[in-house]
């Protein structure tokens, strides 16, 4: 194998943690304020939310579909779940607990739509997407719906140093992840990625799997709003405003291939989430433009593609012997 | 070994697809311990009998009964209760997981929610032991080759102790060693008592692997024997039936004289093709002639670089002498009819006149660079007439021509930029009697035009009606060559001859 040849696989099998450390290096050399502990705890802090949309909507790209409605699902989920402790004086933890079971409902309706009517499931759900959020814009009068102060508290509260909020997702990825390797609905996820006509075949139950992926996937945007929700204090007409092309770019850039069947939820979402929080820590500690954010986002998002690409090429083209 | 008794019985097995009789009354006995080879042409009805027992489709009528007793299969997994496993011909394989979750994927071994990973591991081990085969159980199957992969799908059909093995075309994608290797895990399997149904195109195997041998023929089972009782000439005539002699529509020329169109030396592709040399002259129709897989498809799709290919040279002679020619820029000066009309020979929703306009259209150009409306028209029309189309007029959409017609446009596509040389490729597939006669006087008449064909069929009739000599092929090889006054008889003495290459089983 020639040197140009073995540097290009390297960088296809590891060239994540490469750019990953290049940037991580750049903003810790550039700005004197990146590489601190408490600044670290920061970027984990605030990518809990997306970190936890995203392994839900890994779930339902692994089976190679797509749900971008999960940033107008933990909109309208949050909500109607804010309207009710704010005006009924609804218990908060019950609230909670109602602001997810709300989320798995919306999934269950893409579900309902993708799996039982046979939509495209980028059409079904760019239709709900647009629904909610419409429907949580009209509930709220798309003002902000503020929440009592013992919730705000809730928001600073941390474990020693570390922010509450992080041991909160490390322990959701891991379920999700227990999910995704252990469970026979976790391997018929990936069955049905691989190939769906061969897991139909076999007798999976294909329906119920990709129908319950999408019940995960509204669920775990819904938490992942609540937990937004509880930082903030408040249900704002921009709560998971943009959610879903961030979270899928998570899932993108964490490994997970939009054609199915491949990745790892918490060896892929979590790097995934925190080089996109990275990206805006550092570019904030720059003192950069605000906007350049998006255009270095961007970047990384086609760079990740491009590398999925080319490694699914590289599949196929493998001699089969 | 245990004593042969019967196992499986197929009794009075009808179905009818869309009012069309797929099979009528068959009937099938196999015995554990051994294997029987289900023989039979295209449309014999082997697939959908063998997918009545693996419970992939549902039978109008008739009974099975296994070890004595009646039983019902409504899907696959009620099959696979029985104890009936179907290895497909297409493999069922999930590339990104591993060996062992693609053995138990239907039915994981769990403690709790969880799956029990290090049993499950031990499980798969075991049985691919069993199989002879010693891949570890953590490895994802995309990295393993098909001979592997096949052996997996083996292994997923023991495991639920399998008591009859259907195999469907199993060595089609196989190596050599790969395929000794399935004939050892087969013999196995019969020793440990269970049915083996076998399904291939390939005589000879049968003769190494197979005790008994079933032949089907337009949906009944018209032979059941023990293999010594029969020849491999013999299980030819039966696939194939007498042919019923309509006639030639011309007497077999010789073109001796003439000039070769298209010579073809030393054409191979690694274990489909081998050292295919022949060539074709002006105005003759040369049927190439052997059983489904025996390479032809895929010697036509190679010429005109729809399959690859990995030596040889192709030399083209457009009227100005012989030159060498790459397969892609032969696919431009030659008419290429498939049997897959639908799938690649015509635009269903268009009208018969784009369809025929389409692979004309820079001809068909105005002073302004657009489609000429009024040309294409005439075309169209010309076409129609030319070939007898019945269509109500140039405009019908294709979709609604009967098969005979729409295979006819895909003529009229093809003579518009008249080639010199056509392949067809079953180009009378699923044509009544009277579609196909029209079909094969089109292709003398072009043939009488100066035209040379290059015609594939399973149907020796239709070969026999037109063919001025033939070439046979067999297992990727052109293994001799008759003359077009050769009688039925020598025809399918010419496929059946075995070169005996496999070891009997142990």
């Amino acid at each position: 194998m020639s040197i140009r040849k073995r540097a290009a696989d390297f960088l296809l099998q590891r060239g994540f943690a490469v750019v990953f450390a290049i940037i991580f290096i750049f903003f810790s050399v550039a700005t004197a304020h990146f590489f601190q502990a408490d600044n670290i705890l920061n970027i984990f802090s605030a990518m809990d939310p997306l970190a936890i949309t995203a392994s839900g909507l890994a779930l339902v790209v692994m089976t190679g579909r797509l749900d971008i409605s999960v940033g107008s699902t933990a909109f309208l989920s949050c909500s109607i779940g804010a309207l009710l402790i704010r005006d009924h004086g609804l218990n908060p933890v019950l609230g909670m607990l109602l602001v997810v079971g709300c989320g798995a409902l919306l999934g269950a309706i893409n579900g309902f739509i993708v799996v039982v009517l046979r939509v495209n499931s980028l059409i079904a759900t760019l239709s709900t997407m647009i629904a909610y959020r419409g429907m949580a814009l009209a509930l709220t009068d798309a003002l902000l719906v503020e929440l009592p102060a013992p919730i705000r508290f809730l928001g600073n509260a941390k474990l020693g140093p570390v922010p509450i909020n992080i041991p909160i997702m490390l322990i959701v990825l891991i379920l999700v992840h227990l999910l995704q390797t252990k469970t026979s609905f976790g391997r018929q996820i990936m069955a049905i990625g691989n190939d769906v006509t061969v897991a139909r075949k076999i007798g999976l139950p294909v329906d119920r799997t990709g129908f319950l992926s999408f019940v995960l996937s509204g669920a775990l945007a819904a938490a992942g709003g609540v937990l937004t929700t509880i930082e903030n204090g408040a249900v704002s007409p921009f709560l998971g405003d943009g959610l879903e092309f961030t979270a899928l770019a998570v899932v993108v850039v964490g490994g997970v291939s939009l054609l199915g069947g491949r990745g790892s939820i918490f060896f892929g979402i979590i790097p995934g989430a925190f080089i996109f929080e990275m990206i805006r820590n550092g570019l904030t500690n720059l003192g950069a433009d605000p906007y350049s954010y998006r255009l270095v986002g961007g970047a990384v998002i086609f760079a990740a593609m491009y590398a999925d690409a080319l490694k699914s090429g590289r599949y196929a083209l493998r001699p089969q012997s | 070994m245990r004593t042969a008794q019967t196992l499986l019985r197929m009794d009075g097995v009808c179905k009818a697809y869309a009012g069309v009789l797929a099979l009528n009354h068959a009937t099938l006995e196999a015995r554990g311990g051994e294997a029987v080879a289900v023989m039979g042409a295209n449309g014999a009805g082997k697939s959908t009998l063998m997918n009545i027992l693996g419970g992939v489709v549902a039978a109008d009528s008739g009974r099975i009964t296994l070890d004595g007793e009646e039983i019902a299969i409504r899907s696959p997994r009620q099959a696979a209760q029985q104890g009936i496993a179907f290895v497909h011909q297409e493999l069922t394989m999930l590339p990104t997981l591993t060996v062992a979750e693609n053995i138990f994927i239907d039915d994981l071994p769990r403690r709790g929610p969880f799956i029990r990973s290090v049993e499950m591991a031990h499980g798969a081990e075991r049985l691919l032991a069993r199989l002879g085969c010693a891949i570890s159980a953590k490895t994802p199957v995309e990295q393993l080759g098909v001979g592997d992969r096949q052996l997996i799908e083996i292994a997923r059909a023991l495991r639920r102790n399998a008591r009859v093995i259907i195999f469907d075309e199993p060595t089609s994608s196989l190596t050599k060693p790969e395929r000794q290797k399935l004939f050892n895990v087969i013999s196995g399997l019969k020793a440990e008592g269970a049915v083996v149904i076998y399904i291939t195109h390939f005589l000879d195997e049968i003769f190494t692997v197979c005790e008994r041998v079933t032949v089907m023929r337009n949906g009944e089972t018209v032979w059941s024997s023990l293999i010594s009782d029969v020849g491999p000439t013999r299980v030819v005539q039966l696939m194939l039936g007498v042919s019923e002699n309509e006639g030639r529509i011309r007497t077999p020329i010789e073109a001796i004289g003439e000039q070769p169109v298209l010579s073809v030396r030393r054409l191979c592709r690694e274990g489909v093709l081998n050292e295919i040399d022949f060539e074709i002259r002006r105005g003759e129709i040369v049927g190439l002639w052997g059983l489904l897989g025996s390479g032809r498809t895929e010697l036509l799709h190679a010429l005109v670089g729809l399959g690859p290919i990995d030596g040889g040279t192709i030399e083209w002679n457009g009227g100005d002498g012989p030159k060498e020619i790459t397969p892609e820029r032969l696919r431009a000066r030659v008419g290429l009819v498939t049997e897959d009309r639908r799938g690649e020979g015509v635009l269903l929703p268009l009208s018969v006149s784009d369809n025929v306009a389409l692979p004309n259209l820079m001809s068909l150009l105005n002073a302004w660079r657009l489609v000429d409306r009024v040309r294409q028209n005439a075309l169209a029309d010309a076409m129609i007439e030319r070939l007898r189309i019945k269509a109500a007029d140039r405009e019908q959409v294709v979709s609604t021509l009967s098969g005979g017609n729409q295979q006819k446009v895909v003529f009229a596509r093809w003579l518009a930029t008249s080639p010199r040389l056509f392949l067809l490729d079953e180009p009378t597939r699923g044509l009544d009697v009277n579609a196909k006669t029209e079909i094969l006087k089109l292709v003398v008449e072009l043939a009488g035009q100066g035209c040379s064909v290059l015609l594939v069929s399973s149907e020796l009739e239709d070969l026999m009606r037109v063919c001025d000599r033939y070439l046979i092929i067999s297992r990727g090889r052109l293994v001799g060559a008759l003359p077009g006054s050769a009688d039925v008889d020598a025809l399918m003495r010419s496929i059946a001859t075995i070169k005996n290459e496999y070891e009997a089983a142990p």
